[in-house]
């Protein structure tokens, strides 16, 4: 198995200096288009794309999220995947144990699923 | 050096992408077209909305960018050409494609329009469908590598590609990339015909041509991961190791564009009804078969 040559501070610090990298291009851009030429100033032109008005009300308002069953659902899986993931590497050397452990562990967790279906959760709500 | 010629040939990737996906709309190879569209796009109005949430409504593009790269940025081309060789690689990808969501829900959040809002909200629920058949099968290729570098990733690959270890974890994470990646028919958060555009509608000029930069980035680094994760990397006969990444890089873009190109647009409800009915069961069986086959060989 082959090891890394950088430490994790490094590997941190290139991907901080990429991610810097990334918004002084975009900045840049922006700043190339914005000196080719300006947006004129007009009536209606910064409505967003509706009947050509600004909507009476704001259309920030509550959203009913038809997908909440899976949402829940989601939340506990999601969790789960925290522990796999430290759990797959260390498989091969634990063996038979890791895969009866975590055997045991996703099997409540699916039979949470199936009782999650008969409950009608995956449906949209 | 190594940093620079990697970031080079991601740029060239995202063109060939950008042109492939151009010819399949208009029907004709016009290698010139996405260099107009991108100078055509900086030429033009970028327009700010009245009323709109001005953070929300600038850092989405940039976080779209900045995620895809981030993700590409672990996944090797050949043996030393990549950004960054990090430790906790394969975490990493899913760390780093977690902020496409935010970045969509702050361009769908931004703007204050109705179409981006309702686009913003709907890829939530895309998701809840996609984010575990991305990661479970992550999973399965990490058990049988014993480590989340992406490097031996690729050399647990060497005998056998796992796209015939585990081809179901294959299937499933290609399927959830189009997905992550709102291509088509998974495009519901822009929904062209439906949401006049969705997360895109309020975007022009040069902020749009970034966004759609950020996306063909998306794709790129998408097809990077499954080329790593289940198509061995660089391993192949005869050809050098950096040409076998780019034909299986490209041939994994072109088929996602083409897939979606004869395929109409999901309905959510019937993604997520799909995704957590079949796709999860499917992924736990996966890596359950991945399990037993990693116990059995070794």
């Amino acid at each position: 198995m082959k090891h890394p040559t950088m430490t994790t501070s490094d590997n941190g610090i290139v991907l901080l200096i990429l991610s810097l990298a990334c918004v002084g291009v975009v900045a840049g851009l922006y700043g190339f288009a914005r000196a080719i030429g300006r947006t004129r100033p007009e009536p209606g032109k910064d409505v967003p794309a509706s009947a050509g008005q600004m909507s009476r009300d704001p259309v920030w308002v509550r959203y009913h999220a038809r997908y909440l069953g899976y949402a829940l659902l989601f939340l506990a899986f999601d969790m789960e995947m925290a522990f796999m993931y430290p759990w797959a590497v260390v498989y091969k050397q634990e063996g038979v144990v890791a895969l009866l452990d975590m055997g045991v562990f996703l099997g409540i967790l699916f039979l949470g699923l199936l009782y999650g279906w008969s409950q009608g959760a995956l449906r949209r709500q | 050096m190594t940093v620079f010629l990697a970031l080079v040939s991601m740029l060239l990737y995202i063109y060939v992408i950008a042109v492939i996906e151009a010819s399949l709309r208009t029907g004709r190879v016009n290698a010139a077209l996405p260099l107009f569209a991108a100078l055509a796009l900086l030429g033009r109005e970028s327009i700010v909305p009245r009323k709109c949430d001005r953070i929300f409504f600038e850092t989405a593009p940039i976080l779209l960018l900045l995620s895809a790269l981030l993700a590409a940025a672990v996944l090797p081309l050949a043996p030393g050409l990549m950004i960054t060789d990090l430790a906790t690689g394969a975490l990493f990808i899913n760390a780093a494609l977690a902020y496409v969501l935010v970045a969509l829900l702050m361009a769908g959040w931004g703007p204050d329009g109705a179409y981006a809002l309702i686009g913003g909200w709907r890829f939530l629920g895309q998701l809840l469908a996609y984010s575990m058949l991305i990661v479970m099968p992550i999973t399965a290729v990490a058990m049988r590598a014993s480590s989340l570098l992406t490097t031996d990733i690729v050399t647990s690959q060497a005998e056998l590609w796992n796209i015939v270890y585990q081809p179901l974890g294959f299937v499933l994470f290609f399927i959830a990339a189009m997905a992550l990646a709102f291509l088509p028919p998974f495009d519901l958060p822009t929904a062209q015909g439906e949401l006049a555009g969705g997360v895109e509608a309020e975007y022009s000029g040069v902020r749009l041509a970034v966004f759609r930069f950020g996306r063909l980035a998306l794709i790129t680094a998408l097809a990077a991961a499954t080329t790593v994760l289940y198509l061995g990397g660089w391993y192949g006969p005869w050809l050098p190791a950096w040409a076998w990444s780019t034909l299986k890089l490209l041939g994994v873009a072109s088929a996602m564009l083409v897939a979606g190109h004869y395929l109409p647009r999901i309905r959510e409800a019937q993604l997520l009804a799909w995704a957590w009915k079949f796709g999860i069961p499917l992924a736990l069986l996966n890596i359950f078969l991945v399990g037993v086959l990693v116990l059995v060989l070794s």
